[in-house]
């Protein structure tokens, strides 16, 4: 909700704090921030008001309300502060069909407006909102919904057909196959389950309930009888509408979390008064109908229940200064209880702890003091994070790596109802297809990795398909991979090794499944044999991990092999070759060594690799030719 | 033989449980695959919420289950769950896997790793909230932190904060500065009615945070998606 500071002055008056100190007292005690811009020459803020108090705050006056709580300064005009008079015309009827759906329609007719543009302040203020100027009469009905958050909606009166001597609306819902041209000229489809404005002499469709008004009857220059609409709209009909025709607006967006049935007739008092000082005209009357009415019910709320849940020591005053300051009106009971009835616009305060919540952040969280709970014994420890502890030493020893796959898959038993992408529309019922991607994918970068061969392994839920049911279950699965170049056959004898160790660690036996290189077994299932746990063993210290986000282009690996004179060290030359391969060179490792004839062979092999790009031959050949020459002046043979 | 390597998110998880586990934590655990009862219903999320819906929660096919089911879109349903299953004093901390459909990016997984705590206790308020997470902080980072509370909802906690924390004094990059870490409250009274424990009797609170995030301000890792990709060029660092 975009707030302009001019606008909340309006309400608030010239002694407002600053936006900046606006922005600051509704952060730690009413909503958060997005930011604080000017445009032109007023500040506007942008807040970021919680589901719960939508149907308050998605307003200017709500906000205004809000920091005059906050700040204790009454509001110098609130329009929601004296229910206005008004007088009933004849000349308009209503019928609504449903009273859920449609619980307020209120409708105003007045006479002899002059449409024109809109008078500076009021293009200003819903300028620097984002909201485009139309004419006097239309912004007024906008000027309406951000500063009070009634949706409301103004026809021709002259082109909309009567019904005998009366403009007579309806309120319903819609036929399959009719449509809707709402303003702007777009078409949307209805069905039975979208509510529409109708009129009810030829019963067309006139509007989107809640959702945008029609074009019907849409005010041009010439227009100089108007009539006026506001109604209170089902919450989850006005989303599912919304979502359904795929058309969200301000209007909807405030039905869909639910607007005061109260508030209708301030607003339409409020446009009104506005409409005649800026176009000018008469009122000739209203029509209502109002059939449910939803009222705030007192809420019975203690001190010590206060207090108790918020871990503070407030006193009997200091909550009803907050409860006056908020708007509450309370009274006490012979037992001590306060009952607490909210304003009519706060839909929110139902429960005690409504009210527990309103005096703790208007108060202060920030006054809360920390208490750490004194420590007792664990009395339940968790089997399977226990063994999977266990198995990621035993697998991490012997020289695998942990891995965390997707839970999606292309293609498997189980399919969900909506996916996020064509190829993961499954959820994996193995994790071998997981770990041999993991294994091809990774093999690659052996000689980047510095490592002899490619080992991973994941512990992860799996979902398979059970007569009416989904079940799922932990699942291990290693991989090894030998050479990059894919599977070689001999990977399963190094994975009968490590199912040995596994067994030994675990006590029991695992007959994992084999296939290529890859072993799974049903982790959930081995747990549930092993014996239960008495305690944690304790977390190894990780080393100081300094994270370095990886290239994404690929290595290249290049060997070199010197005979170097017997007593020169491998680090020796080690260094020199660092000195000289320059940057793109991440890592060095000597591969072979050995001593003949009073020299020594050392072989080494260099991996380069650019943060930014794909590095050519040549760029690589060239630094290690610059390589080759040091070396020979270094009296050491390049093999 | 070269050793292996821990996933970070299994470092952490260690890491998080010793840390709760010391003052007394059970690490609880529940079903990825979660019934609609247990991942709204028993949160006290209205029936219409907004979350509920396909944009936003994966569904199962109703040929596959016997009864609506999701990915669960978060941990707390494992707070419902062992409240049913427990008498009060209950502590249990709850990391796992849980799944949103949204669309991703560097600071967004469809699926993520998040960490949820509760307390259930007679007179457990606000302040064992602050004083329980500030602890765990300064063990998990290492250093003395600060925590503050900012008003924000949840349909299963009320009085419901958004939880900012500061790193104090370290030389780290996110040390003196706030930042916004989770959600929590106390537990609404309707969840605990829901799961069976009396709410005049015994007050609790929750809180929920995403373990992936955490991973960022540890490690500095830039993009969360690297933790679910297989890539041992980036798990190899850890």
């Amino acid at each position: 909700m975009k707030v302009v500071h001019d606008w909340l002055k309006e309400y608030i008056g010239d002694e407002a704090p600053t936006a900046t100190e606006i922005a600051e007292l509704l952060t730690f005690h009413s909503f958060e921030i997005e930011e604080v811009v000017s445009v032109g020459e007023d500040d506007v803020i942008d807040v970021d008001v919680l589901p719960n108090r939508s149907a308050d705050c998605l307003s200017h006056r709500g906000i205004a309300r809000e920091i005059s709580t906050l700040t204790g300064k009454s509001l110098v005009y609130d329009p929601l502060a004296t229910k206005p008079e008004m007088s009933e015309t004849n000349k308009l009827k209503i019928t609504i069909e449903n009273a859920e759906a449609c619980r307020h329609f209120d409708l105003a007719l007045i006479t002899g407006v002059t449409v024109k543009e809109s008078p500076e302040w009021l293009q200003r203020r819903l300028k620097a909102i984002g909201q485009r100027s139309i004419n006097n009469v239309v912004d007024a009905t906008n000027y309406v919904m951000f500063g009070l958050g009634q949706p409301t909606h103004v026809y021709d009166a002259d082109k909309f057909l009567k019904d005998g001597d009366v403009w007579h609306f309806g309120v319903r819902l819609a036929k399959g196959g009719e449509t809707v041209t709402t303003l702007g000229g777009d078409e949307y489809q209805v069905d039975e389950t979208i509510q529409v404005i109708t009129n009810e002499a030829d019963g067309s469709y006139v509007g989107l309930a809640g959702i945008k008004g029609g074009a019907h009857a849409e005010l041009d220059g010439k227009t100089t009888n108007i009539i006026l609409e506001a109604g209170n709209f089902a919450p989850s009909l006005t989303r599912k509408a919304s979502q359904k025709l795929r058309l969200q607006t301000d209007a909807s967006k405030r039905f869909e979390n639910g607007v005061s049935t109260n508030i209708i007739l301030y607003a339409i008092a409020e446009l009104t008064r506005l409409i005649l000082e800026i176009a000018g005209g008469e009122l000739e009357g209203y029509a209502h109908a109002r059939p449910v009415d939803i009222n705030n019910q007192s809420v019975s709320v203690t001190l010590s229940h206060m207090n108790a849940l918020l871990g503070l020591t407030l006193i009997e005053g200091e909550v009803e200064d907050i409860f006056e300051r908020v708007g509450f009106v309370y009274t006490k009971t012979a037992e001590g209880a306060w009952e607490v009835t909210a304003s009519f616009e706060r839909t929110d305060i139902t429960i005690a702890e409504d009210v527990i919540e309103e005096v703790g952040r208007i108060y202060g969280y920030d006054k809360v003091v920390s208490v750490v709970p004194e420590a007792v014994p664990v009395v339940e420890y968790n089997h399977r994070h226990y063994y999977s502890e266990l198995v990621r030493d035993v697998l991490v020893a012997n020289g695998f790596s942990e891995v965390i796959t997707s839970s999606f898959r292309k293609k498997d038993q189980i399919q969900l109802l909506n996916a996020l992408a064509s190829d993961k529309s499954y959820m994996r019922s193995s994790l071998i297809k997981n770990i041999t991607e993991s294994l091809d994918k990774n093999a690659a970068f052996t000689d980047l990795l510095g490592a002899e061969d490619t080992r991973v392994f994941e512990i992860g839920t799996v979902f398979t398909k059970d007569e009416d049911t989904v079940k799922e279950h932990m699942s291990l699965s290693f991989g090894v991979r030998l050479k990059p170049s894919g599977y070689s056959g001999k990977e399963d004898k190094v994975l009968q090794g490590i199912v040995t160790a596994l067994q030994e660690a675990l006590g029991v036996d695992i007959n994992p499944a084999l296939e290529k290189g890859v072993a799974e077994i049903d982790f959930s299932n081995i747990i549930s044999s092993l014996p239960p746990v008495t305690g944690y063993d304790s977390v190894a210290v990780a080393e100081e991990i300094s994270y370095k986000a990886f290239s994404s282009y690929p290595s290249m690996s290049r060997d070199i092999a010197l005979w170097v004179t017997e007593g020169t060290t491998a680090e020796e030359v080690m260094q020199v070759l660092g000195e000289h391969s320059g940057e793109l060179c991440v890592r060095t490792s000597l591969f072979d060594e050995f001593t003949k004839d009073g020299r020594t062979s050392l072989a080494f092999r260099l991996v380069f690799q650019a943060p930014d790009r794909t590095l050519t031959d040549e760029e690589v050949n060239a630094i290690m030719e610059s390589i080759y020459k040091v070396a020979a002046g270094k009296d050491w043979d390049v093999r | 033989m070269q050793k292996g390597h821990r996933h970070p998110l299994s470092h952490m998880i260690a890491e998080i449980n010793r840390i709760f586990s010391g003052l007394g934590f059970v690490f609880a655990e529940g079903p990825e695959a979660e019934t609609e009862h247990y991942n709204f219903d028993m949160l006290n999320v209205p029936k219409d919420h907004p979350a509920r819906d396909m944009q936003d929660t994966f569904w199962f096919k109703d040929s596959d289950v016997s009864e609506p089911t999701v990915l669960r879109t978060h941990t707390s349903p494992v707070q419902a769950r062992y409240m049913e299953s427990h008498e009060p004093p209950i502590r249990v901390i709850v990391p796992g896997k849980v799944f949103r459909n949204e669309s991703t990016d560097a600071t967004h997984e469809a699926q993520f790793y998040q960490l949820e705590g509760l307390y259930v206790d007679k007179g457990v308020h606000l302040g064992h909230l602050k004083g329980t997470i500030e602890y765990f902080f300064s063990k998990f980072f290492g250093g003395e932190t600060e925590v503050r509370f900012r008003p924000s909802f949840f349909p299963f906690v009320e009085p419901g904060v958004e939880v900012d924390m500061m790193l104090k004094g370290s030389d780290s990059k996110l040390a003196n500065k706030w930042i916004e870490v989770m959600g929590a409250g106390m537990v609404h009274p309707n969840v605990l009615k829901e799961a069976g424990i009396d709410a005049e009797k015994f007050s609790g609170f929750a809180f929920g945070m995403g373990i992936d995030r955490l991973a960022v301000m540890k490690y500095g890792i830039e993009d969360v998606r690297d933790l679910y990709t297989g890539d041992l060029r980036f798990v190899n660092q850890f």
